[in-house]
């Protein structure tokens, strides 16, 4: 069994057991960081098209991230639209600043593509944090553009609140299960498309890949505009959920932690990003115990070491090696 | 806010006045609890008291030590009968380093977890107050030092909503203005004759650095002086050149760098004192850690830096040190840990008087009570007077020329590295005298 025959029933199961937690009980904290981990696992899903299938070493997933937060926050705030007109923009925003990275790194290659996008990133940070300049007068407060270092606020929410009441955090967590899912789909259904193929061509050889007719241009292009789209959406999904968008979302910290989810789980493997993301993000909660206090970056770093040494294919490349050994022993026909 | 003081209480006539008044305070502060619990022993259900805090991380220095803070004063509360007979049980979670995710994710740990009642912390980084949202859909209590103009704005907007979350320092706003005023002061007793009345703001790039950068920038003319250039610097730092080039090419009388991690402030000081401006160097927080005078050493005489937030250098504050470092070791920071040990006598008084605490989604009527007696009291902590406006702690003599009103503008002076800074304003809790800096003299 192979390709979406075995994935579409495993990821319709994991659907409905998702869709199905919170009426069993599942506390609001637990709701709370499942959310967490349905936007983090957005974002890994579709920078491990860029990053894993098309094989370009982008860093700058995570200030597309800020894009997509940022221009729901400036939505809200500045205009007054409500979050869910601002969201769609915001993805679509996030494809134009994702084209742009994309047409600024087409010279490079390797790490000097992860230099430029980390500049990238850095850059809207800083241009963030050192945003002092008043652009308008709030009473005799002064207010800049980005809000600086403080992020941005008081711009509303999805409107949970009002049409859940005390229960809104269900309908966070529903917002933001839709997103991945969409995601999800969205970048198995590009990895087994002809356009699939092309990225990974450009990966394993460039150059046999152009001599047979695969534009580096035009693929580059597109991995970096289409894995922005969710990107920014998760982006918006995000400073909706907090109600607060600030450049702590753009730190390196957050950043790694996010890369490890997708070494972790199996670069370039459909389901490896969010495999990664689930064992970190419910190894990093069990750490957060004050009995484990100080042994977090200890534990991360030894998950990681070991997922690199053991399973260099991540665990999503250990699982389908090992239903790989079972189907020949059984006499079947090997997964992909 | 009680306006603006240029005339503070002189130490004699407050010892003679207020001292007494404060100490009494503060002897009542902790008598109101015994005498709540009327000789009552802390044996009926727990109460839970949560923690968010960076144990892990670049703040967990800190972070570790309002852990211990909070330990203590639990410690003593339950030793005093608790609330109304219930012990406090503290819990704690990691919040690493910040932001609003991390935070939030902790908050509601300890309180759909642990049914916190009230979550008492230091400062969390990056937090940008979301978790008040936390807070109040769970009509708790919550204190915090995060010193940021933020926590006001947050609460403004909904005073009714926020009603249980309390920032127990001032805002670094007053960082800047709090910093002419004292500079003013000494210019104008003599104190200090500076080289001209230039100043040289230097801030990192971070809120709480170029908030307190903009006060000094935006506040200077009233005191008389002028801003000769700002420079932010991205951090961390450790290589000064390009800012000390600006120094050295036009000296002002004053550099105030509002960046305040540690080492990074000991660097800028042992690449400034090879080749010295005539200039008065204030610096943000970083000096009050050990580790400022360790990087160092001699080049750091002179430094002048402020807090808001710290024990006081008085009776009550040097037994607290002595009691802390008996119980969590020499090497420990009373500064750090006092903020939650304040915080959580100041909510246990409040929720004795009461009637107790409130339990989570349990209706708030409880905790508003509770929170409306924090409002209420004035405390004598060990860091000063807590006295609520906009639930906010106010500043001395800044926002309040009442020093039993207000949490004093701390200035210290490393006067020899080898030992502890000295306080050295406001009066009339200063212990030392301002000495001009070796390089100056």
């Amino acid at each position: 069994m192979s390709g979406w025959k075995r994935d579409l029933p495993i990821g319709l199961v994991v659907l409905a057991a998702l869709i199905a937690a919170p009426a069993f009980g599942l506390p609001r904290f637990w709701i709370t960081t499942v959310t967490v981990f349905f936007i983090w696992a957005t974002v890994v899903s579709q920078w491990n098209l860029v990053f894993g299938v098309a094989g370009i070493f982008s860093l700058a997933q995570m200030a597309i991230f800020a894009i997509g937060g940022y221009t729901t926050a400036m939505m809200g705030l500045y205009l007054e639209w409500s979050l869910w007109l601002a969201l769609p923009v915001s993805g679509l925003l996030a494809v134009v600043f994702g084209a742009v990275v994309g047409l600024a790194c087409l010279r490079l290659t390797g790490a000097y593509v992860a230099l430029l996008t980390l500049a990238i990133a850095y850059i809207l940070f800083l241009l963030i944090v050192t945003d002092t300049d008043c652009v308008y007068y709030e009473g005799t407060v002064c207010r800049s553009l980005t809000e600086g270092w403080k992020g941005l606020g008081r711009y509303g929410d999805y409107g949970f609140r009002d049409l859940f009441g005390r229960d809104f955090h269900l309908g966070n967590y529903g917002l933001a299960l839709a997103v991945l899912t969409l995601a999800t789909l969205f970048s198995f259904a590009i990895v087994r498309s002809p356009m699939g193929l092309a990225f990974r061509a450009l990966r394993d050889n460039p150059g046999y890949a152009v001599s047979r007719g695969v534009s580096r241009f035009k693929y580059q292009l597109l991995v970096f505009a289409l894995s922005a789209f969710f990107t920014g959406l998760a982006g918006s999904v995000y400073a909706g959920v907090f109600s607060v968008i600030g450049p702590n979302v753009l730190q390196l910290g957050l950043l790694l932690f996010l890369l490890s989810m997708m070494v972790v789980g199996g670069v370039g493997r459909p389901w490896g990003p969010l495999i990664g993301a689930a064992l970190l993000m419910l190894v990093d909660e069990t750490l957060k115990e004050e009995a484990f206090a100080g042994y977090r970056n200890i534990g991360l770093g030894l998950i990681l070491a070991a997922v690199v040494v053991l399973l260099p294919q991540g665990l999503a490349g250990g699982i389908d090696n090992l239903a790989r050994r079972l189907a020949r022993r059984g006499g079947g026909a090997p997964g992909e | 806010m009680t306006g603006h003081s240029n005339n503070p209480s002189s130490r004699r006539s407050f010892l003679k006045g207020t001292t007494g008044a404060g100490l009494g305070v503060a002897a009542a502060s902790t008598g109101v609890l015994a005498s709540v619990n009327q000789g009552r022993a802390a044996e009926g259900e727990p109460i839970p008291v949560g923690q968010g805090t960076m144990m892990s991380g670049w703040g967990a220095a800190d972070g570790l030590e309002f852990k211990n803070g909070l330990e203590m004063a639990a410690e003593e509360i339950n030793a005093m009968g608790g609330i109304l007979g219930r012990p406090i049980e503290p819990h704690f979670v990691d919040t690493r380093e910040g932001g609003p995710d991390t935070v939030i994710q902790a908050f509601q740990r300890l309180i759909d977890r642990e049914n916190a009642s009230a979550i008492i912390c230091g400062y969390n980084l990056a937090t940008l107050e979301a978790e008040y949202d936390v807070i109040a859909d769970a009509g708790i209590v919550y204190t915090h030092t995060n010193t940021s103009l933020i926590h006001h704005e947050r609460y403004n907007g909904d005073p009714d909503r926020f009603f249980g979350c309390f920032q127990t320092d001032p805002s670094e706003y007053w960082y800047g203005e709090g910093l002419l005023n004292y500079l003013a002061g000494l210019r104008d007793t003599g104190q200090w004759t500076p080289a001209n009345n230039k100043i040289a703001i230097v801030a990192g790039a971070q809120n709480y650095s170029i908030v307190i950068g903009n006060s000094v920038r935006d506040n200077a003319q009233r005191y008389g002086f002028e801003i000769s250039f700002y420079d932010t610097v991205q951090i961390p730092i450790s290589e000064w050149g390009p800012t000390l080039a600006k120094v050295r090419e036009d000296p002002p009388g004053v550099i105030c760098i509002t960046h305040y991690a540690p080492a990074d402030l000991a660097n800028f000081m042992l690449q400034f004192a090879p080749n010295p401006t005539p200039s008065l160097v204030y610096m943000q927080y970083g000096p009050s850690l050990a580790q400022f005078r360790e990087i160092g050493g001699e080049a750091v005489n002179g430094v002048l830096y402020a807090t808001v937030i710290a024990n006081l250098q008085d009776e009550r504050g040097n037994d607290f040190v002595a009691r802390y470092k008996a119980k969590f070791g020499e090497s420990s920071s009373p500064a750090s840990g006092v903020q939650t040990y304040d915080a959580c006598h100041l909510w246990a008084i409040a929720a004795a008087v009461a009637g107790g605490a409130g339990n989570p989604y349990d209706g708030d009527d409880q905790n508003r009570r509770v929170a409306d007696q924090m409002r209420r009291i004035v405390h004598r902590g060990i860091c000063g007077a807590y006295h609520f406006v906009e639930n906010g702690a106010m500043t001395y003599p800044a926002q309040t020329n009442d020093p039993s009103l207000g949490m004093p503008h701390q200035f210290l002076q490393v006067q020899d590295f080898m030992r502890t800074p000295v306080m050295v304003g406001p009066q009339p809790y200063a212990v030392a005298d301002f000495e001009t800096p070796p390089w100056i003299s």
